[in-house]
């Protein structure tokens, strides 16, 4: 693994320097049916192809931003700081 | 070419060697009348240089510790030691070398045939132990150390200096672009160094490529990976004078291979002799190290070739006595060296048996890059194809200038037990047919099952006459045989230079010398040092002092640096609203002035941390985490902050903040001498926290009872660490304070069952199995963990942290296993012998059946059981008094 994720505020940077911080997902809303949360808490997508996803920028501007990235190939398409 | 006016020495084996400046290890033990080098894997056969470029197993040896060192490439140093290897007593006399004599004992697949009972491996393995493997491993420890990591990046890395590489770095140049030039050689021209016939090192065009801003030249370096990204390792011998070797992360928009081509050998009995040199070997030794290989010499070549290296023997002043076709050569003869090849028309004496072989493409990093290798017939080559976006090849890797040496399949395959296929692994022709008869007629099944090309070599003198012979016995063509895929480290890392330097960052805090001038004894708790306890004259050891520390605290003051403590501030108009969102416990109806403890979850209602939260302010929240969650807690504060637009700033203190406990019964004497604030119960109540001077620092003060005691804990800026440290210590000398560590404070927090998040806790740990169900607060509308807490309040637990106290002396270890009627009934998180008992007290997870009040356990104490029981309150000081005194 040594693909380069493009941090809107610092570049193109060695996936090293980034903390992977999951899927993004919805977060169901308090009073939401068990189901919703259980499948929000314990399921994961594990999308083969193109999936968002949350990384921090640990050694770096130490900011949290959202990329798309091609599971199967490690192209990030995009990176970005979710509004 | 070697200097011979600049001379210096090393030692091989204890005995004294002359080198020359330019020389490698081997060129100079050759030299010096060495033909010897290494001995076989198996049979501890005699084996001497053959590519003399590092890509074949033949003279590995052991340099300065380091084994398995390919001499040939290994620039000599004065003063280094070389040892040789795999060989007892010594390369000319290996008692091992008995072993081949039994080699129709050791058939391919030995392992598989031999160990098909576990007894069997059993009684085998430590004599097999002994015998097997390359090199011996340094102690932990005695390896060298000067091994240094670099990051590099370019526009486009061009790897290989030869004249495909060069042309191609000084075209790129040339266009603007900014390149790095990659050379395993001390100098760049490739095999126009050696090849004499082939043309004249391109100095000009060195000179013109030297000149050029945005070139940067990288020599004596190969490159051993090409990953995902363009990202290249490089590994570099000898950067400077204090580093033996640097590995390089270099990162390349685009990548030209240019690593050209090398040669192979051709199989026929007794192929594995010294004296058996491949052509490219023989040039080298000649023109780059200006040795004479040898005195009489046989070329073996495929017709038009051969012509050259004839020229380059004569004006060396060796004896050209014989060319002979690949096909005429029936064997080597000689036992240790070769003196004689048996040919159809017959024996010829030599000493030197020069084989002009195939040439084959050094295509292994083409093929990592998720390029293709596919034969071509005319060039007699698997060839790089289908190379990926942004990675080419120029030069002779791409199978220019090529040519056939030998039909492949092979027509006539010599199958012997001594023709040699792989050299690494002793995996001769007849091995090979042997193999593919019991069924592994796949190259890839054929390779793991004979370890063809699976030793240190990797495949690069093997594969080509591997594939040849599976060809030939299976009917297949080369193409339809393939090849095995190349895969990074290749050629191998040392494991030193990918460990690197080995820095390890050490975070001390403000009072760390003063706790040193303390006799502080040291722990390591992650990158902090802590003291784990204090040794003082009067105490002879750990448990003596600890006890002193602990009635310090418990009958009169006691004082622990807890600078490692997270610390994070929170600001803002929001900053209530996002604690409630992600702690447990409720912070915007906090008052101004008040503590709270809360713990912190996942959406699993997993404890992740716990701390203390001060609001300083209406807008204004101090933190504290443990110490090695910080980072943790406030990444994950600021991931709950995005995209809601709340009003929060969060900012780490951790270093520029100080903190100690003071604690004990006469904490508040002792703090009251220092300071205008008045620390009265009623002006200052358990659980509040005022910001005041203490010996006119700037601090503030948080009443608060880890331990058990009347406390305060102090946060204070760092400059004035040492300083107030010392001024809390003086004021407390007529009262008999003492500085505690950490086993002291486990041990005092354990008597109050206070539980450490990570300790007594993990990642299955929720606050309701921990006995903390108090710390939810289920009836806030919303909050990270919330759904699943509610759901675990209402479920029966199925295991729960209970306190125990032993029956009698014994003391558990952490972890010790608990059982319930002979079955396992849980595990011990904690335990410490408890002087308020008089016994050992501890913290356990038991399950919920057995987890009942007064309910008797056994626990598991240096092998036997010993008994306990389980309690209800904590230890010392159940209803909290003294925290409110």
């Amino acid at each position: 693994m040594s693909f380069l994720i493009p941090c809107p505020h610092c570049g193109n940077r060695s996936v090293y320097e980034f903390r992977f911080g999951g899927e993004v997902k919805t977060r169901p809303q308090p009073e939401a049916p068990t189901e919703e949360w259980m499948e929000y808490t314990y399921t994961k997508a594990n999308e083969s192809g193109v999936q968002k996803e949350w990384w921090f920028h640990r050694s770096g501007c130490r900011q949290w931003l959202q990329a798309s990235r091609n599971t199967t190939t490690n192209e990030v398409l995009e990176a970005f700081f979710p509004e | 070419m070697a200097d011979s006016t600049e001379k210096f020495t090393f030692q091989f084996d204890g005995q004294v060697v002359e080198a020359r400046a330019g020389d490698t290890v081997a060129s100079a033990l050759y030299r010096a009348g060495r033909r010897i080098f290494t001995r076989s894997f198996k049979y501890h056969r005699p084996r001497g240089l053959l590519c003399m470029a590092g890509k074949c197993p033949n003279c590995m040896m052991n340099v300065d510790g380091t084994p398995n060192v390919r001499a040939c490439i290994t620039p000599a140093r004065a003063g280094m030691r070389v040892e040789h290897q795999n060989a007892y007593p010594s390369l000319d006399h290996d008692l091992l070398a008995a072993v081949q004599r039994f080699d129709w004992l050791m058939p391919v697949g030995w392992y598989y045939k031999t160990m098909t009972h576990e007894w069997s491996w059993h009684a085998a393995e430590p004599y097999i132990r002994k015998v097997a493997g390359l090199g011996v491993a340094p102690e932990a420890g005695g390896g060298s150390t000067d091994y240094e990591h670099a990051w590099m990046h370019a526009e486009v890395a061009v790897i290989g200096g030869g004249p495909a590489g060069l042309q191609a770095a000084l075209e790129l140049a040339q266009s603007g672009a900014q390149v790095t030039l990659v050379d395993d050689q001390p100098e760049l021209g490739g095999h126009l160094r050696y090849r004499k016939q082939a043309g004249k090192v391109p100095a000009e065009l060195i000179a013109q490529l030297r000149a050029l801003s945005g070139v940067e030249i990288i020599s004596r370096a190969y490159c051993f990976g090409l990953y995902e990204g363009n990202q290249l390792g490089v590994l570099q011998a000898t950067p400077h004078a204090g580093a033996i070797e640097r590995l390089i992360h270099l990162r390349a928009k685009r990548v030209v291979v240019a690593t050209g081509a090398y040669e192979v050998p051709f199989t026929f009995e007794n192929n594995d002799l010294p004296g058996v040199m491949l052509s490219t070997a023989v040039q080298r030794l000649i023109h780059l190290h200006g040795i004479k290989p040898g005195n009489r010499a046989v070329i073996v070549a495929s017709v038009a070739q051969g012509d050259d290296v004839a020229v380059d023997l004569r004006d060396s002043g060796v004896e050209v006595v014989a060319k002979l076709a690949p096909h005429e050569v029936i064997s080597g003869v000689g036992s240790s060296h070769i003196t004689a090849v048996r040919a159809k028309d017959g024996e010829i004496a030599c000493d030197l048996l020069v084989l002009c072989g195939q040439r084959v493409p050094d295509a292994g990093l083409l093929n990592q890059a998720g390029g293709k290798l596919a034969w071509n017939e005319e060039r007699g080559a698997f060839l790089p194809v289908d190379l990926p976006a942004n990675v080419s090849a120029v030069g002779e890797v791409t199978g220019a200038w090529m040519a056939r040496a030998t039909p492949h399949p092979p027509e006539n395959i010599p199958y012997h037990k001594r023709a040699f296929v792989c050299l690494c692994s002793d995996v001769s022709t007849a091995d090979l047919r042997d193999g593919i008869s019991e069924g592994f007629d796949h190259i890839e099944t054929l390779k793991r099952y004979t370890t063809l090309t699976m030793g240190p070599c990797q495949g690069r003198m093997c594969q080509l006459a591997g594939i040849g012979v599976c060809a030939h016995e299976t009917g297949r063509s080369m193409g339809e045989t393939g090849v095995t895929t190349s895969r990074p480290p290749n050629p191998s890392v040392s494991l030193g230079a990918l460990a690197g330097p080995r820095h390890h960052p050490t975070r001390r805090t403000p009072m760390h010398y003063a706790h040193d001038e303390s006799g502080a004894v040291w722990l390591d708790m992650g990158e902090w040092k802590r003291p784990r306890y204090y040794k003082t004259a009067s105490c002879p050891d750990e448990r003596a002092c600890v006890d002193e520390e602990y009635r310090a605290v418990r009958e009169r003051a006691g004082l622990i640096d807890v600078s490692t403590l997270g610390k994070l501030d929170v600001k803002g108009r929001d900053a209530g609203k996002l604690l409630d969102k992600v702690y447990t416990n409720r912070f915007s109806d906090l008052k101004p002035g008040r503590v709270r403890y809360s713990v912190l979850c996942d959406e699993a209602g997993i404890m992740l941390d716990d701390g203390t939260i001060s609001r300083l302010a209406e807008d204004h929240y101090f933190i504290t985490t443990t110490t090695g969650n910080l980072d943790f807690v406030q990444q994950w504060l600021e991931w709950w902050l995005v995209g809601t637009g709340w009003d929060v700033h969060i900012t780490n203190l951790t270093g520029g903040r100080a903190a100690v406990n003071l604690a004990g019964p006469q904490a508040r004497d002792v703090l009251q001498t220092l300071t205008a604030c008045d620390l009265t119960t009623k002006a200052f109540p358990y659980m509040a926290c005022r910001e005041a001077e203490v010996a006119e620092v700037p601090a503030l003060l948080m009443r608060i009872g880890f331990v058990g005691e009347t406390g305060w804990e102090i946060h204070f800026p760092a400059e004035y660490g040492e300083y107030l440290w010392n001024k809390l210590l003086e004021a407390g000398k007529t009262s008999g304070i003492r500085p505690f560590g950490i086993e002291a404070q486990r041990l005092l927090r354990l008597e109050k069952r206070h539980v450490i998040v990570g300790v007594d806790t993990d990642a299955l740990s929720n606050p309701y199995e921990s006995g903390m169900a108090w710390v939810a607060k289920l009836d806030k509308a919303d909050f990270i963990g919330r759904n699943a807490l509610s759901r675990l309040s209402e479920a029966a637990p199925q295991q729960s942290l209970v306190g125990f106290v032993m029956n009698d002396d014994a003391l558990p270890q952490d972890g010790a296993a608990i059982l319930v009627d002979g079955a396992l009934a849980g595990r011990v998180t904690s335990a410490r012998y408890s002087p308020k008992n008089g016994k050992a007290v501890g913290l356990a997870w038991v399950v919920a059946k057995s987890a009942a009040i007064g309910m008797e356990i056994q626990i598991r104490v240096n092998g036997s059981t010993a008994r306990a029981r389980i309690v209800e309150e904590a230890f010392y000081d159940p209803a909290g008094e003294r925290l409110r005194m």
